[in-house]
């Protein structure tokens, strides 16, 4: 493996989307000296990026969880996810664009078995070890998607603008097909550079964990009230960040045996969340 | 050939893109303070204060650094937490320990007077299997003496 | 007077009897309780050179032309090589010499665990040597591997014979119960996880080799990596002046400082070896899991009829079968026992001892058993406990050379009491509870043991011997161990430790025997200088010997004189004063063991299965104690460590491959600061007066042992829950709460 070229550009106008961007780097870092993320060029794009946060709900793309765990203005969903993800350390690198494109942390993919998110014909965990795993979208990756604050920003509808659309953030991922083993819709050289959200009345994060800090969710359950209408999106799940229509949606769950206690998990999680956001 | 700005002074940065900023610190210019104990940010061992941030330098680019001031613990010898955290007992085997300062003092840089609960999520970053973490607590919440 | 005599020497539970030759042990014991520098709190006298960064690990070691090594490993549970091809390796960028299984004896051509070392190389970086690795060609021929413990034991395929043990008869204890129990407990493997990894740096000097290495025994590195290298003992010296973390898995010199001698002989450079973080959760040792499937009996009274138990351990490809029946055996005044140990040999990574081996888990099986006990009985658990204690050593009948277990459920008495106002303040979804465990384990060190103290004309003292500390500040403690009996402040002794060539022969830190097996000899070889300084200073000052001592940087007469120390080293000049220690025997016949109680309040949110563990009384019977702050910092490490076990630690493998899964820090979860809870420690700080002149045991393992039981029992008092399997996951509460919940329709 021969290390790759890093460029740091004086702005973002001349990304041509060869290089592969570099902000915190607390995710890409890891792989790329795993070597389960290849690249030729890496954009140190840090500097560049939007930061910072205006009214609470829009946001620079690099801006870190640290800022919005302490600021005042976001909703609380998000300032709660971000408070609970990760560590301080962390929190202090990773940017919240970088934090919705982060990889699963399904052991069999990070240890490098060619399984199905590799490219590989069969999802080891589903027959494996997978305590750690999904409960919707099971088959045929049972990975679950580790971001807290993507669960957050799901239930409070953000909006994403890149450096060539305007999209959801639920339509930023997609599960992963024969034909196409991403997560995400994101083009090559395509950079997250702003968050908007709506503002809601109400929100709140929760999350189960193995350990009271630095873990990554079992389940965590985000749940915002706009008006009338209560949006709950839950994180550790699914291979994505997974929207979740009501609470009898987790009737619908297809958890490995591994994971049933995870469906358990996630409707005392739900309730409360819904509990709590009430009017 | 790029600069790396650490505890003032002021030294060329050389190597593979995919180096650390803990490489260098230790390889290159024997800072040893630093410890790497898991190389990949799991664990806090590594921590140094990039412009007063606490950062993981063992999953750091050095070239990615740019101007941000690197502070290691040798840059907060002198750092009253250190007092304090052999006041408190607040180590044993103290491999882990450098790191804990360093995230202690990046805590106490934001929040003056921690409250027990804020030093708790504050140094969740930290392990330290000697389990010494009672007295860590201890001496950041007495670290003015 | 040396002495040669027949002893049982004792590690970590495991007895072997030989020949030691000792020195008596002629001092004076002290006084009970706090002295002018023993007994007292003293911060680490090493902490600001740890705290600051400054003191050098042997992961700081780089000594010039230093080249660094790379080990490829089977990635493989049950494989056999059938080819390796080394050369194109050798010919990679920077790489200076590589290693196969016709190079070292390290490397095999089978593989019984992934893991197992097969080859290694040297390169000029440590990216380098991996990078090398990569291109070695390799083919395997892999088989099926054997994972399940039970498989293996009835295939017949065990480390080391089955282990029986008998007293009196089961089944009439069981016919005479009023109350028979019977439950089946298993505990995780778990992994030590040192912040600092294993590792080594070699280098040779024609014949002389010296190894830079973190280890929790100098002198047995040397022995070891003499013996196998074919080399006089003194032709290799051992460097441990700072060392991050063992707990039991550091015992030996392992496989890396074999790699590190042979390439650096190959190259005639200085090689460290050093395993990463993954390397280290796969092939650095474990504590293996166990199976344990327990019985016991006991008549209306409480009166313990019958204990019995089968203890499956899944010990890996190699290593050693803990004492996981030590605890049934020994703590109960029982007089029917029946138990088996059966080690499984498995396609796994060979344990290693971690943190009272055996003892932990068997504790955990054993104190959760009593509660389920007390409450068919009907009965305190505490008063179960009290009812069945031994005055005597139950497997033999040997007289403890000081107990004080019912002095500790004593003082636990005020913790015990908190349970209605815990239980009361439950509320919604968090049931709160309390519950307790006993804990036994060894702790009495031994001979031999060796120290000098040197005393300048300036009059400070320095300890020299060749001990290590492992960062459970022995540092300090010998430090104050010598600053009593020289009649110094602390800050005038320093301790010279770390290095095979600069001191005597000092005994392994493991097993809690670091402080009861070097603190006498200090204490001998501080009480030599003394009576030499004394012996100056009566000349000088025509005075009495026997009227004369020591005592704050002073010597005082009982006549009525006191003169500093100064004026009698001063007319030393270059001269000095060397007093040499040694340790004595243990007490013969006799049973030298450590007590304890802890007492575990928790809250268990029975919807998500969350535990909090709340708050921990500890309560331990160690002998005296040298340093209360450094003692109360271990009490609470072991805790701590006890919390992972039983909360959030296991190693996980592939059901199929046997392939380890949790090799980094972010699956394999250590506990935070945050998982801590309010730690109480109270220590008796009663020298056992049969042990040594110091009357101290160690420290090290005893708080570990209880934790879990305790914690488990408090869950089911706070649910109703019975959690018999470690680690109490998510998963793992809310089945139990789900059991329970059944258990109760049912009714």
């Amino acid at each position: 493996m021969s290390a790759p070229t890093l460029s740091r550009p004086a702005s973002l106008d001349g990304l041509d989307g060869a290089g592969t961007p570099l902000a915190g780097g607390t995710d890409l870092v890891p792989l790329l000296r795993d070597g389960l993320v290849r690249a030729e060029e890496l954009v140190d794009v840090r500097p560049l990026l939007p930061r910072g946060i205006e009214d609470g709900v829009r946001i620079g793309a690099g801006t870190t969880l640290a800022e919005l765990e302490r600021s005042a203005e976001v909703p609380a969903a998000l300032a709660e996810a971000c408070r609970l993800a990760a560590s301080p350390q962390l929190r202090h690198m990773g940017t919240i664009g970088g934090n919705l494109l982060q990889a699963t942390r399904c052991w069999y993919w990070r240890l490098g078995v060619p399984c199905y998110l590799h490219g590989g014909n069969r999802c080891h965990a589903r027959e494996g070890e997978h305590r750690e795993h999904a409960i919707f979208a099971t088959e045929p990756c049972a990975s679950a998607h580790p971001s807290d604050p993507a669960a957050a920003l799901l239930a409070l509808g953000a909006v994403l603008e890149t450096t060539s659309r305007r999209l959801p953030l639920a339509e930023l991922y997609r599960l992963p097909t024969d034909d196409d083993r991403r997560v995400t819709t994101l083009a090559p050289g395509e950079l997250i550079l702003r968050l908007e959200l709506e503002r809601p009345d109400a929100s709140v994060y929760l999350k189960a964990m193995d350990r009271q800090r630095f873990g990554f969710p079992l389940v965590g359950a985000a749940a915002a009230r706009l008006g009338g209408e209560t949006r709950l999106a839950l994180a550790g799940v699914a291979p994505i960040p997974w929207r979740l229509g009501s609470p009898a949606d987790l009737d619908a769950a297809t958890p490995l045996p591994g994971t049933a206690y995870k469906v358990e998990l996630a409707r005392a999680l739900v309730r409360r969340a819904l509990a709590a956001v009430a009017p | 050939m790029p600069e790396l700005v650490v505890n003032g002074g002021r030294f060329a940065v050389a190597g593979s893109t995919l180096k650390t900023l803990a490489e260098t610190l230790r390889g290159d210019l024997g800072l040893t303070g630093t410890k790497v104990a898991c190389g990949e940010g799991h664990c806090g061992a590594c921590t140094v204060l990039l412009d007063g941030e606490p950062a993981l330098s063992c999953i750091t680019l050095v070239h990615a650094v740019g101007e941000r001031e690197v502070t290691t613990i040798e840059g907060l010898r002198d750092h009253p937490l250190v007092e304090a955290f052999v006041r408190a007992d607040a180590l044993q085997c103290g491999f882990c320990t450098p790191g804990q300062i360093v995230s202690a003092a990046a805590l106490v840089g934001e929040t003056p007077a921690p409250s027990r609960e804020e030093i708790r999520h504050g140094m969740a970053g930290n392990l330290c299997r000697c389990g010494t973490y009672p007295r860590i607590e201890e001496a950041i919440a007495s670290w003015r003496g | 007077m040396a002495r040669l005599i027949r002893t049982e020497k004792e590690v970590e539970g495991r007895y072997t009897e030989q020949w030691v030759v000792v020195e008596e042990d002629p001092l004076d014991r002290w006084p009970a309780g706090p002295l002018d520098v023993v007994g007292r709190p003293a911060a680490r006298v090493d902490g600001l050179r740890r705290a600051r960064g400054t003191a050098r690990y042997t992961a700081d070691v780089a000594l010039p032309g230093m080249l660094h090594a790379a080990v490829l490993r089977s990635p493989h549970a049950s494989a056999r090589l059938r080819r390796l091809e080394l050369a194109p390796a050798l010919a990679a960028p920077g790489v200076r010499a590589a290693i196969g299984p016709a190079d070292c004896d390290v490397f095999s051509e089978e593989a019984g665990y992934q893991g197992a070392p097969v080859a290694a190389v040297a390169a000029e970086s440590f990216g380098q040597a991996r990078a090398a690795l990569a291109l070695v060609e390799v083919e395997w021929e892999v088989g099926e591997p054997l994972l399940d413990p039970d498989e293996a034991v009835r295939r017949g395929q065990l480390i080391d014979e089955p282990d029986r043990y008998e007293r009196g008869d089961v089944e009439r204890g069981l016919a005479a119960a009023d109350v028979v129990v019977e439950a089946e407990y298993r505990t995780a493997t778990v992994l030590h996880n040192a912040l600092e990894t294993h590792q080594a740096v070699c280098a040779w000097e024609g014949d002389e080799l010296t190894v830079h290495i973190s280890t929790q025994w100098i002198w047995g590195v040397r022995k070891d990596v003499a013996k196998r290298l074919g080399l006089a003992p003194d032709k290799v010296r051992v460097v441990c002046e700072y060392m991050g973390g063992g707990f039991g898995a550091k015992n030996d010199p392992g496989d890396h400082t074999f790699v590190a001698a042979e390439l650096a002989r190959r190259t005639g450079r200085p090689v460290r070896c050093a395993l990463t973080r993954r390397e280290e959760n796969l092939a650095s040792g474990n504590r293996h899991a166990t199976i344990q499937r327990l019985r016991a009996g006991a008549r209306a009274d409480g009166t313990l009829t019958a204990l019995e138990g089968e203890f499956v351990m899944a010990v890996g490809w190699d290593g050693f079968v803990s004492s996981t029946a030590g605890p049934m055996k020994m703590l109960y005044a029982c007089e029917n026992v029946r138990t088996v140990e059966l080690g499984a040999k498995l396609n796994t990574g060979p344990n290693d001892a971690f943190r009272a081996p055996g003892f932990v888990e068997g504790t955990f099986g054993l104190e959760c058993l009593l509660d389920e006990l007390a409450a068919k009985l009907d009965l305190d658990p505490l008063e179960l406990r009290r009812r069945n204690g031994a005055d005597a050593d139950p497997v033999d009948g040997r007289p403890f050379s000081a107990k004080n277990l019912g002095e500790c459920y004593r003082r636990a008495e005020p913790h015990w009491a908190r349970r209605a106002e815990v239980r009361a303040r439950s509320e919604g979804p968090w049931r709160r509870g309390v519950g307790l465990a006993s804990q036994i384990w060894y702790g009495g060190g031994g001979p031999p043991s060796y120290a000098f103290v040197r005393v300048g004309s300036e009059g400070d003292a320095t300890v020299l011997t060749a001990m290590q500390d492992i960062g459970t500040g022995t540092r300090t403690a010998m430090a104050q161990i010598a600053a009593e009996e020289l009649g110094l402040p602390l800050e005038r002794v320093s301790v010279s430790l770390g290095d095979s060539a600069r001191g005597p022969y000092a005994a392994i830190s493991a097993g809690s025997s670091t402080t009861p097996s070097m603190g006498p000899a200090v204490r001998a070889a501080a009480a030599d200088a003394a009576r030499q300084i004394i012996e100056i200073a009566a000349q000088r000052f025509e005075s009495e010997e026997r009227v004369l001592s020591l005592r704050g940087g002073r010597i005082v007469s009982e006549d009525g004189g006191a003169w500093t120390l100064e004026e009698v080293t001063g007319l030393l000049g270059d001269g000095q004063i060397l007093g040499r220690g040694s340790r004595g025997p243990n007490p013969t016949g006799m049973r030298v063991l450590t007590f304890g109680v802890q007492v575990a309040e928790v809250a268990v949110d029975v919807e998500t299965g969350e535990v909090r563990v709340e708050r921990i009384a500890a309560i331990h019977d160690v002998g005296r104690v040298i340093n209360p702050l450094g003692a109360a910092s271990q009490v609470e490490g072991g805790i701590i460590q006890g919390i992972g076990h039983t909360l959030s630690e296991q190693r996980l493998l592939d059901p199929a491959s046997g392939e380890a899964l949790t090799l980094t820090l972010d699956a394999y979860k250590l506990p935070t600061i945050a998982d801590v809870p309010e730690i109480v420690t109270e220590l008796l700080d009663v020298p056992d007066e049969h042990l040594t002149s110091l009357g101290s045991k160690g420290l090290g393992e005893p708080p570990i042992i209880p934790t879990a039981a305790a914690i488990a029992n408090a869950i089911r008092d706070a649910t109703g829950a019975d959690v018999r399997s470690l680690p109490i996951t998510r998963e793992e509460m809310l089945r139990a709460l789900e059991e329970a919940r059944e258990r109760a329709y049912a009714l």
